[in-house]
């Protein structure tokens, strides 16, 4: 079965496409946590933010059209949670004039900036490597062994549903031809529902020969992870200096405009 | 703000603007918090307590279970790609009830992981709020288990309020992590916009128990 649909790009030869999942897995984190933990209303840092998060994708080579497409699916959530927040304002403390939210209005575009670049990191995360790759990551970092069978059974079942919504879809196009209507609403519920059973049932079996052939929670994988120098330097510089322009930007700013 | 107007308070609730504004928001934004949108500590606090309770909901889970987690978590995952039109924009299913139902205090796992992929495949969420996102909808499914649990009441009355609390609950919480984040109380609109939501939810939860029941019982403790 073909589905690139989940790491598409994650073919691609770059610099951050070498780099180990784990190290990805860790610096994208870090990354994030630091930009979204900026206070509310700060604009200031995204001016280094925002080029450096822009150059890391350059670097990927994944293209630029497939990260804006992936972020206009995000964005109405970003951005009615960012014009929210004006907005509640105005109607808590009353209608003025615009000026006088000028400060909300920052604090939007602040969640706005925030949650862009941390949505552009994750789309630079799951794009430059393998899904599978990176769940053994996660695994290999001491993520929750039950969170970590569950994650790997997950991603194994939901191709597993796949199937079966191509089987219960051929069987029901089968006996009643024609285009989806509401009417077949009846239908379309039981073959949800058995959709469901058989795959639950596939996926016990599957499991059963699994421990007949003596899992134990490890999946095995040809992979070897290997961490070299290089590896940790880069991404420990990029890192160093996101944490740096946190830390300083509120200085850089008085120094530079008070 | 300036201080001389926070005296100017405005408590027109019934404002049509203030009704139409809460309503395109929350249909859009429910359920997939974002990363950069609510506060960092309520996020790093709800964290915390997600991860308490994935590790107490999991713990001595047996053998058998596994294979229903990891169903229910791609169940999870796979109905959130199923979207279908209310009140002009999309929603897509929860399944948050039957969820509940059929894993019973194993949810939260299954719920947190389903979340993981929803964020890493479709950036449906952050990592930063997996956290937050995995206790509001792990809350909808543990009282739907609760619920389901209280024999008292007849199946398909429980699976209706299973359901429709499998949507309440994460909505509830969600907007009480707004409120803490700073926004303002139109947030509280969040329960009366989501009725509808749950009343469709809880009718799928209907049928779907309905159905299990009738094909295999085995799975409704």
């Amino acid at each position: 079965m073909k589905h690139s649909f989940l790491d598409k790009y994650s073919n691609l030869n770059s610099p951050v496409h070498r780099l180990d999942p784990r190290v990805k897995t860790i610096t994208a984190l870090c990354l994030i946590v630091i930009i979204v933990s900026e206070a509310r209303g700060e604009i200031f840092p995204f001016l280094f933010y925002i080029p450096l998060v822009a150059i890391i994708a350059g670097v990927s080579r994944i293209p630029w059209s497939y990260i804006i497409k992936r972020c206009l699916i995000v964005s109405p959530f970003i951005l009615l949670a960012a014009l929210f927040y004006p907005l509640s304002q105005m109607l808590t403390q009353g209608y003025h004039s615009l000026g006088a939210y000028s400060h909300e209005f920052m604090v939007g575009l602040s969640v706005i900036l925030k949650a862009y670049s941390a949505l552009i990191l994750l789309i630079l995360l799951t794009s430059t490597e393998k899904f599978h790759n990176i769940l053994l990551g996660l695994r290999k970092l001491k993520m929750p062994k039950l969170i970590g069978v569950i994650s790997a059974l997950m991603y194994r079942y939901v191709f597993l549903i796949h199937d079966e919504i191509l089987r219960t879809n051929l069987a029901r196009e089968s006996r009643c031809p024609g285009s989806l209507k509401m009417s077949r609403f009846k239908v379309y519920g039981n073959q949800a529902a058995m959709i469901f059973v058989r795959s639950l049932e596939r996926s016990h079996i599957l499991y059963s020969s699994m421990l007949s052939r003596g899992f134990n929670g490890e999946f095995p994988s040809m992979r070897k992870f290997s961490l070299k120098g290089t590896d940790l330097l880069i991404p420990g510089a990029i890192i160093l200096m996101v944490l740096t322009i946190r830390l300083t930007s509120q200085n850089i700013h008085n120094y530079l405009f008070n | 703000m300036h201080p001389s107007l926070k005296t100017d308070r405005n408590k027109g609730i019934g404002n049509i603007f203030e009704i139409v504004y809460i309503y395109i928001f929350i249909y859009i934004i429910f359920m997939h918090i974002s990363d950069g949108i609510i506060d960092t500590n309520v996020c790093i606090a709800a964290g915390a307590v997600s991860i308490g309770l994935v590790y107490i909901s999991g713990r001595k889970a047996t053998v058998d279970e596994i294979p229903t987690m990891g169903m229910m978590g791609a169940a999870l995952f796979v109905a959130s790609l199923i979207h279908f039109p209310l009140a002009g924009t999309s929603m897509h299913l929860g399944l948050f009830g039957i969820a509940g139902i059929i894993l019973g205090k194993r949810s939260f796992p299954p719920v947190f992981a389903a979340l993981l992929f929803q964020s890493l495949i479709f950036q449906h969420g952050g990592l930063v709020t997996l956290g937050v996102n995995s206790l509001n909808m792990g809350a909808g499914a543990f009282a739907g288990w609760l619920i389901w649990r209280t024999k008292f009441m007849n199946e398909n009355i429980r699976a209706l309020l299973a359901g429709f609390l499998g949507i309440i609950i994460p909505v509830l919480l969600m907007s009480v992590e707004f409120r803490l984040s700073g926004y303002g109380r139109g947030i509280i609109y969040l329960l009366s916009v989501y009725v509808i939501a749950a009343v469709v939810e809880s009718i799928i939860t209907l049928g779907a128990v309905r159905f299990i029941r009738r094909v295999k019982p085995a799975l409704l403790p």
